[in-house]
């Protein structure tokens, strides 16, 4: 009997479905006060008066708090370079100004809204190239006094966040000597996770310490922030978790929870719980950050990448959050998955007038991606060769070294991945079957699996079930509710319902990273599982003495403790547990993981925080649409995806990921978009505007998981759930480039574009450099 | 506001509960009742989270006036458990791997309801079309028209 591979309900399925789960926005606590903040109105602009005196004479007002009431810190996740409070400035739409705390909820806003508030507006810094020169207004003139979180200083000055830049020897040279010069310039939009829960928090002060009630991805990174921001030693802050209503990244900081826990404070322990409105949440989450993506190419004349340059200038908004340690991903995806010589890469993040970006499923990635497979299509066009026949051509294998000197050693699953895709949609037939206004993009990527460490308890009950106690989180994956616990059953040989994964409580359960970068069924799932040997370990210690057996000569399989090879002599797991209780005293076991970064080069590039890629997955994607002619409305017919993924631990949750996160890239590639305008504020606000993929949009995903077991892994698993939404508008931005015989390289790919294009006056025509020889 | 009274029937049981007029059916389900299984999601008529059934049809309850309910039934989905149909699409929405974080997921589930009470073999593009007011950010869809399908057959069965 296995429980690895197959189909196992969802432990926390039935509570979801019948409405019983309580999530963040559900979570209530008796006599339990609300609170409401007072938000910048503008994106930048000096604070010239802040009177509180009659919103706190409001009916049913508890505490209003400013910048005055709170510590006098700096914190952030990279970069101390928030406040909890505006003090002087305010840098970006939504930035928290003041807090109330009332009997209701409806109160609390009315006095947030009744908080007399003047700010004197400033010219917002919004154009990344604008705010890279010398004359830009700065967005933190005080940006030397920062320091960061942990460890050393990293690249920054002015206006730029963080800076990573490789610039190795005879890039130049290649250019000089190329056939070819290929140049393309990208803009990617800025994308809003859109959970479907607003983000929550409930905060209490009590005994001298704070405990924060939220639904969210990170509890540990939450317990930190509030720590900083308030001025006490993380182990004064408890963090529990409740269900989440999505995340997708954008509750990995914390948000709410400082406000809260302060609030709770000042009104002197009472609860205080906070919760966004739909427009609050989209105005301060922090989305995946707007860039702009230059590539050149050098090629010689059968399309062989002699050299390339990637510069690409990210949108960071007002504060750090955790940007700076992504920007050097830019290095790692400058070349693809294909060779390529000397890679010069210059990767910016810039500091701007608007909300903080943040970490979105597949960080980066998105729009590298995007660029990177658009500039592949526009080298094969232009030297007539097969865009599918080119990219095999150019295809890295075993041993592959990456431009920071990792080596890829099982690279040729790219290859696989190709033929996968080959076989569910082949690449002949479909040209062969083209007809006007349809078109097909295929690409491909590597990722990584988040490294970060994780621990786990697996804690033996005297009736032979277990609770595995940790402080991972399930955003919804079945990361936990699936992968964590089947691995878990597996090793212990029990039913998954036998298996009861509790909610992170951080007082509880040891440091976990999150649910972040598909790390949480190979991290957490093999610290349980490391946990659960311990468990049979014990169990067969004790068992030998009641079986009258060597220890050795046992094994833990079917609830049971048995002989080997002798099916009758064994006894339930629930009577040695009984057993071990009184004699050796309660089995518990104890896991913990951390993948170590594979070996790079350091001195490959500049502020290289993010040094290179643990656990790399292999992707290829490829895409079918079709374009109306009238409208320029893109329809996906067709999506294939082949993806490594180590192995399948619960096939459900592998294609709920690869389906969630296609989905995802398609809104990215064709609709969703946060504008931004000049003043530095969002036009789009409601979910009204900001349209999310519905039903009828959206095809089947065609899925083919390639299985290369990680003899590290948890059953040899890898992460799943984040690379899918990688590739989606690189190859849909193909697709329709490739049905209308133009280049759309601007996303998301909207009709007005499609039409301009189809009237062959679109806006971003190529630009080639031809090189003489 | 001077508070009213507003009589009902919420999932099968008569209530009668004090609201403010202006209140949405959304609040007083949740807040006033209990009901945390009716999520909000928006509060502006878009996601879906917080579709529940007055007499039978599906509405948008963080936009509905509590008090047009008097005198109506309204279900949600904690009353679902308790309905054949409600509860074969929640079994088929665990089975079929159609829940990841679950919020949208009670608004799902009797958004169906209503469709399947209706039409108890719709085809799949007209359960697309039914379920364009629920918005889902987790799942793509595909897995909870799985589910929608294994209901359907197996409803078709018997
Ligand atoms: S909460 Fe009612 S539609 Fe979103
Ligand atoms: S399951 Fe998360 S929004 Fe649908």
């Amino acid at each position: 009997m296995t429980v690895i591979g197959e189909r196992v309900p969802r432990s926390d399925g039935q509570t979801k479905v019948s409405g019983e789960a309580i999530y963040g926005v559900d979570y209530a606590e008796p006599g339990m006060l609300w609170g409401a903040l007072l938000r910048s109105p503008v994106s930048a602009g000096r604070i010239t008066r802040l009177d509180t005196t009659a919103a706190a004479a409001m009916p049913g007002v508890h505490a209003v708090l400013t910048a005055a009431d709170a510590p006098d810190v700096h914190a952030g996740w990279v970069l101390r370079d928030q406040r909890l409070f505006a003090t002087d400035a305010v840098r970006y739409e939504g930035q928290p100004i003041a807090a109330v705390a009332a009997d209701t909820l409806a109160q609390a806003r009315a006095a947030a809204a009744a908080i007399v508030l003047e700010i004197e507006p400033l010219p917002a810094v919004v154009d990344l190239v604008r705010a890279m020169a010398p004359d830009s207004p700065l967005v933190h003139p005080g940006w030397e006094s920062y320091v960061p979180a942990a460890g050393p200083d990293f690249p920054r000055r002015g206006n730029i966040a963080a800076e990573c830049i490789a610039d190795p020897p005879g890039v130049d040279e290649a250019f000089a000597r190329a056939h070819r010069v290929i140049s393309d310039e990208f803009v990617a939009q800025r994308q809003y996770q859109a959970y479907i829960e607003p983000k929550s928090a409930v905060g209490i002060f009590r005994d001298g310490r704070y405990t924060v009630h939220t639904a969210h991805q990170f509890p540990y990174n939450v317990r930190d922030r509030v720590s900083q921001f308030l001025d006490v030693r993380p182990s004064a802050v408890r963090v529990v978790g409740h269900t989440i209503g999505g995340g997708f990244g954008a509750k990995l900081d914390a948000s709410l929870e400082p406000y809260a826990a302060l609030l709770s404070k000042v009104v002197g322990g009472s609860a205080v719980k906070l919760v966004n409105t739909r427009t609050e949440d989209l105005l301060t989450c922090p989305c995946r950050e707007n860039a702009l993506t230059r590539l050149r190419s050098a090629v010689d004349a059968d399309g062989n990448i002699l050299a390339r340059e990637l510069e690409v200038i990210a949108d960071n908004g007002a504060y750090s959050g955790e940007m700076p340690w992504l920007a050097s991903i830019a290095l790692h995806c400058a070349r693809g998955v294909y060779r390529c010589g000397p890679t010069r890469v210059v990767s910016r993040l810039m500091y701007t007038n608007t909300a903080p970006t943040g970490a979105f499923r597949g960080v980066n990635g998105t729009y590298l991606y995007h660029a990177v497979e658009r500039h592949m299509d526009h080298i094969a066009t232009e030297l007539g060769l097969d865009r599918r026949d080119y990219r095999l051509q150019q295809l890295i294998t075993d041993g592959a070294e990456m431009p920071n000197g990792q080596v890829l050693a099982d690279a040729g699953i790219l290859r696989e991945g190709f033929d996968a895709v080959e076989s569910v949609a082949p690449w002949a037939e479909l040209q062969a079957g083209r007809r006007p206004y349809r078109g097909i993009g295929i690409g491909a990527a590597w990722w990584v699996t988040n490294p970060m460490p994780g621990t786990a308890v697996v804690k033996l009950h005297e009736d032979g079930t277990v609770a595995v106690i940790t402080a991972a989180t399930d955003n919804g994956s079945g990361a936990v509710s699936m992968g964590v616990t089947q691995i878990v059953a597996e090793r212990l040989g029990i039913p998954p319902t036998d298996v009861f994964v509790t909610m992170p409580d951080t007082d509880v359960a040891g440091f976990d990273a999150g649910s972040q970068g598909s790390r949480t069924t190979r991290i957490v799932g093999k610290a349980s599982q490391l946990a659960a040997d311990e468990v049979v370990e014990k169990l067969r210690g004790v068992a030998a003495g009641l079986l009258e057996a060597a220890a050795d000569d046992l094994e833990v399989a079917d609830g049971t403790v048995r002989v080997k090879g002798v099916p009758g002599n064994s006894i339930p797991i629930a009577e040695v547990a009984v057993a071990a209780t009184n004699t050796v005293g309660p089995v518990q076991g104890t896991g913990s993981f951390v993948t170590p970064f594979p070996d790079f080069n350091p001195g490959c590039a500049t502020g290289l925080m993010f040094p290179s890629f643990p656990t790399p997955t292999y992707h290829v994607h490829l895409a079918e649409v079709e374009i109306d002619p009238v409208t320029g409305n893109v329809r996906v017919l067709r999506y294939v995806v082949a993806q490594e993924v180590g192995r399948v631990i619960s096939p459900d949750g592998t294609y709920g990921q690869v389906m969630g996160g296609v989905t995802q890239g398609i809104g990215y590639a064709l609709h969703e978009s946060l504008r931004i305008g000049e003043d530095g504020r969002y036009r789009e606000r409601t979910l009204e505007s900001y349209r999310l993929p519905l039903a009828t949009d959206i095809p089947r995903v065609e899925f083919v998981p390639l299985e290369h077991p990680d003899p590290d892994g948890p059953f040899g698993a890898k992460g799943v759930a984040e690379s899918p939404v990688l590739l989606p508008a690189a190859v849909i931005a193909n697709a329709v480039s490739d049905a209308i015989g133009a280049p759309l390289n601007h996303i998301p790919i909207i009709p007005e574009d499609v039409l301009a294009a189809i009237q062959g006056s679109a806006g971003d025509v190529r630009s080639d450099e031809e090189v003489a020889p | 506001m001077s508070a009213v009274e507003l009589t009902f029937t919420v999932n099968g049981r008569p209530r009668v509960v004090e609201i403010d007029p202006a209140e949405t059916l959304l609040g007083v389900l949740r807040d006033r009742l209990g009901l945390t299984g009716t999520k909000e999601g928006c509060n502006e008529g878009e996601c879906g989270a917080c579709t529940v059934l007055v007499d039978g049809l599906p509405v948008d309850s963080c936009i509905y006036a509590a008090a047009a309910t008097a005198g109506r039934r309204v279900e949600t989905a904690e009353g679902l458990t308790h309905d054949g149909l409600g509860r074969e699409l929640q079994a088929a929405f665990v089975a079929a791997g159609g829940v990841q974080c679950g919020f949208c997921t009670p608004g799902f589930i009797t958004t169906l309801v209503a469709v399947l009470r209706e039409d108890d073999k719709p085809s799949e593009e007209d359960v697309r079309t039914a379920l364009a007011g629920n918005i889902c950010r987790c799942t793509g869809y595909s897995q909870i028209l799985d589910a929608v399908a294994a209901t359907i057959s197996g409803r078709n069965e018997r």
